[in-house]
């Protein structure tokens, strides 16, 4: 179990604002922070990294303490288990792919654990290649095993894969979701993209200046009504066309396109670009094995 | 989408399968749903519940038919009636409200379909989708 609990007066451009977070994580769980900029989102990682001071807390993560302001406990960034996946990929672009988890190695650490991540990422065919000649897919993939070489408890993700395209995210989405379970982390992701936190994540906290205003499953913060669909996707409407009394609306789901037939009154509000939740029951969709 | 609240009156769990029976004033609604009492808390008798289903989902007959599958049936009356080449939009009163069919062009007037005809509508127990 992690706990933790933060009080920071942040600087914003907007004057100034009380960080105040209570959280507690179970081991495994893979958690989302949402909400707008400037919320307190990445702080809050920063502070549970170490990097970034608090006014006042406790951070307890399985029985050790990690920070406790009150007795004076405040371990280092590197004394803390954090793995810490940013934007920007912040990779050596001097070095290949492998030298830059070799330089992540502790001292005297056993180096098998970078075969193992070069394996479970599949940095094989690149891994004497330096990061400049790489795509932003494949350097955040060198970033992600970068921050599992330490063996982490806790992965923190900041809004990893906001500058990758829809076809990138979706993989780097699957070898987050693989390392996650693999290691058994405790994943805390800041992300904006409702379909992806709907896919990776078991809670969401949403963040409202400073602080946490509501918290539950995915479905439960982002679909207005629990339902009873079993078969229930968020994506993008990318079209909407009248045909004779109904409308086809079509909408893109990862990187499948998926087309509805909807009543006037339910696309009223509807505009291309809007993200929609496209559901059915369980019994409806047919199931064929792909050759 | 047709939409309409209503009281559970019955849940009958099987594994992780319900049968929930919503009434919608006395009229008896059925849904199988992949959710229990436990997965899902607000399934319990006597909450109020949404009733939902898709316009193309309904089923129309006319004259009451007793041998048949289909769980939920309302008889009503056609009030609006728009006709494209392919598929007709029926607009039914009912005494729970209104609701919306979507059937072919051909069916409408295989079955002598206008404006003030009274039919039934069905939709089968697994079209069903419950929402608090």
């Amino acid at each position: 179990m992690i706990q933790l609990s933060l009080h920071k007066t942040l600087h914003t451009a907007n004057g100034n604002m009380l960080l105040d977070i209570q959280l507690k994580l179970e081991p495994g769980e893979f958690i989302t922070l949402y909400g707008e900029s400037g919320a307190g989102k990445t702080s809050t990682l920063r502070i549970l990294a170490g990097l970034l001071a608090a006014d006042r807390g406790k951070i307890i993560v399985n029985d050790t303490v990690w920070l406790d302001t009150d007795t004076k406990i405040n371990l280092k960034p590197q004394q803390r288990r954090v793995g810490f996946v940013f934007q920007d990929y912040a990779l050596f672009t001097n070095m290949t792919v492998r030298k830059n988890l070799e330089y992540a190695l502790e001292r005297n650490q056993d180096n098998s654990i970078i075969e193992e991540l070069i394996d479970m990422v599949e940095l094989g065919e690149l891994q004497h290649r330096k990061p400049n000649t790489l795509s932003g897919g494949q350097q955040q993939r060198v970033a992600l095993a970068r921050a599992l070489v330490q063996r982490p408890e806790i992965l923190l993700l900041d809004e990893p894969l906001s500058s990758l395209d829809t076809k990138m995210r979706i993989k780097l989405q699957d070898y987050i979701l693989k390392v996650h379970r693999q290691y058994k982390l405790t994943t805390l992701l800041v992300s904006h993209d409702v379909g992806e936190i709907l896919k990776l994540s078991d809670t969401v906290h949403v963040l409202e200046k400073g602080k946490i205003t509501r918290s539950g499953t995915p479905a439960e913060i982002f679909t207005a009504h629990q339902m009873s669909a079993k078969f229930r996707f968020t994506g993008e409407v990318i079209a909407i066309q009248p045909e004779e009394i109904v409308y086809i609306v079509t909408v893109l789901i990862g990187t499948n396109v998926v087309k509805i037939i909807a009543q006037q009154s339910e696309i009223i509000d509807l505009k291309i670009g809007d993200t929609v939740m496209v559901a059915s029951k369980a019994f409806n969709p047919v199931i064929q094995k792909v050759i | 989408m047709n939409t309409l609240s209503g009281q559970i009156s019955n849940i009958e769990v099987n594994g992780s399968l319900a049968l929930v029976t919503t009434k919608i004033h006395d009229v008896p609604f059925t849904a199988i749903v992949i959710e229990n009492p436990e997965t899902a808390p607000h399934l319990q008798v006597g909450n109020t519940i949404n009733v939902l289903f898709k316009e193309t989902e309904v089923i129309i007959a006319i004259g009451n038919p007793e041998n048949i599958s289909l769980q939920n049936k309302i008889t009503g009356t056609i009030i609006q009636l728009e006709k494209g080449a392919l598929l007709s939009k029926l607009t039914i009163g009912t005494a729970i409200g209104n609701i919306v069919s979507i059937i072919t062009t051909k069916a409408v007037q295989q079955l002598h379909i206008e404006k003030g005809t009274t039919v039934t509508a069905m939709i089968k127990t697994n079209e069903i989708l419950l929402s608090q």
